[in-house]
């Protein structure tokens, strides 16, 4: 009976008209971006924090299944790569009374740009502190933080992970100006401020 | 922190800010590339299974091309899965529920069924319209189970992870629809 049934189910769609499936990828990659924009228009400003989204992650990657039945963005590769915000800062990114910031660069930045930034950055006098983490640094990071999650862990390089000064501002009014003074310098990708209270890591990302 | 690693040497040479867009832009050429590809592959067989759930070839194309954006947002997330196939069943099911609930109501006036005086006969054209008909009058998710279980060939394991049901459900859902297929066809139904 069931060869029969399958039978009867392609007869069913014997009157297909067909539909140019070429079309239909385009259509799918122009929709699906926009989806995709809409779910992670906050993610790439570094906002990829808290608990919600590890376990989002963590059941995205090791049940795929059960992600499209919830509404919540899953989490991409590319989301889980942006530093974890510190818990004593704004979790979204801030234009104003900035008190930390981030300057990520580029992945193909040359030791001398890198060089220049540091000379400019160490002798910039609206700065109270500054660090740096290397790409490997922020793979090594990245690994511990998705320790739990393999498949996240396999699908980046180091290469990939961007580099970045992390800075303390001494006033929180000046962030527009140092923005303005690197953000064009050779081998900045993105400078990004945050709101930190006492206490929280310098450039507010761990 | 980088103090040691500061070199004097000249200004920066030239800016590269294009490298990272564009090492972006290609992944996303391939990313576009190994989709399509996919679309290609599975496209014709997602449509039919739509046109079963919803009885309209159009409907269906455009659920289908529904079901393929929401697979292209998370393409990262699920292109190495291992079970694609019955990852793309459940998003179309999904949306096919979603359609479903959006004009619930409209679908229990299925009751008289309408002719096809149209379409042209080949093989038993009653029986094949009859089956599609007789289909939109079962429950969305009995018809799922059908379509799944019958059309694709899925085993009953798979259907249940698809619809995000239990083993037990799925074999209760395809038991009942079989008989309300049955009543439904009557003398038509191909049982032996």
């Amino acid at each position: 009976m069931e060869q029969h049934l399958r039978d009867q189910f392609d007869r069913a769609v014997g009157d297909d008209p067909g539909a140019p499936l070429d079309e239909m990828a385009t259509a799918a990659i122009a929709a699906g971006t926009r989806l995709r924009e809409r779910r992670h228009y906050w993610v790439p400003a570094g906002v990829a924090a808290g608990v919600l989204v590890v376990v989002g992650a963590v059941a995205g990657l090791t049940l795929p299944l059960d992600a499209s039945k919830s509404d919540e963005p899953p989490v991409t590769v590319a989301a889980a790569m942006v530093p974890m915000t510190a818990p004593a800062c704004l979790k979204r990114p801030v234009e104003t009374d900035v008190t930390d910031a981030v300057v990520f660069l580029t992945p193909e930045v040359t030791d001398v740009q890198r060089a220049a930034l540091d000379t400019a950055l160490s002798q910039d006098p609206g700065l109270a502190a500054r660090s740096y983490e290397s790409r490997e640094d922020a793979f090594r990071r990245f690994q511990i933080r998705w320790k739990d999650n393999p498949d996240l862990v396999k699908a980046v390089t180091p290469y990939e992970l961007p580099e970045s000064f992390r800075l303390r501002l001494r006033a929180a009014e000046q962030f527009t100006a140092l923005r303005d003074r690197y953000a064009s310098m050779g081998g900045v990708q993105e400078i990004i401020g945050r709101k930190c209270a006492a206490g929280a890591p310098i450039g507010g990302v761990l | 922190m980088t103090d040691s690693r500061v070199a004097t040497s000249a200004p920066p040479v030239q800016e590269i800010r294009s490298g990272w867009g564009a090492s972006r832009r290609r992944a996303k050429a391939a990313r576009d590339e190994e989709f399509t590809a996919f679309v290609m592959s599975a496209g014709t067989r997602l449509r039919r299974t739509a046109y079963l759930m919803c009885r309209d070839w159009h409907l269906a194309e455009d659920l289908t091309q529904q079901a393929f954006a929401k697979m292209y947002a998370a393409w990262n997330r699920i292109r190495t899965g291992a079970n694609l196939e019955a990852y793309s069943r459940r998003v179309l099911m999904n949306v096919v529920f979603d359609q479903q609930r959006r004009r619930s109501g409209s679908e229990l006036v299925l009751a008289d069924l309408p002719d096809h005086p149209d379409r042209a006969p080949a093989g038993t054209p009653e029986l094949r319209v009859a089956l599609v008909d007789a289909l939109a009058q079962l429950a969305v998710k009995d018809r799922a189970v059908l379509v799944l279980r019958h059309a694709e060939d899925h085993s009953v394991e798979t259907v249940a992870t698809i619809l995000g049901l239990s083993v037990p459900a799925v074999k209760m859902r395809n038991a009942r629809a079989l008989t309300r297929l049955r009543t439904l066809l009557g003398d038509d139904f191909p049982d032996r």
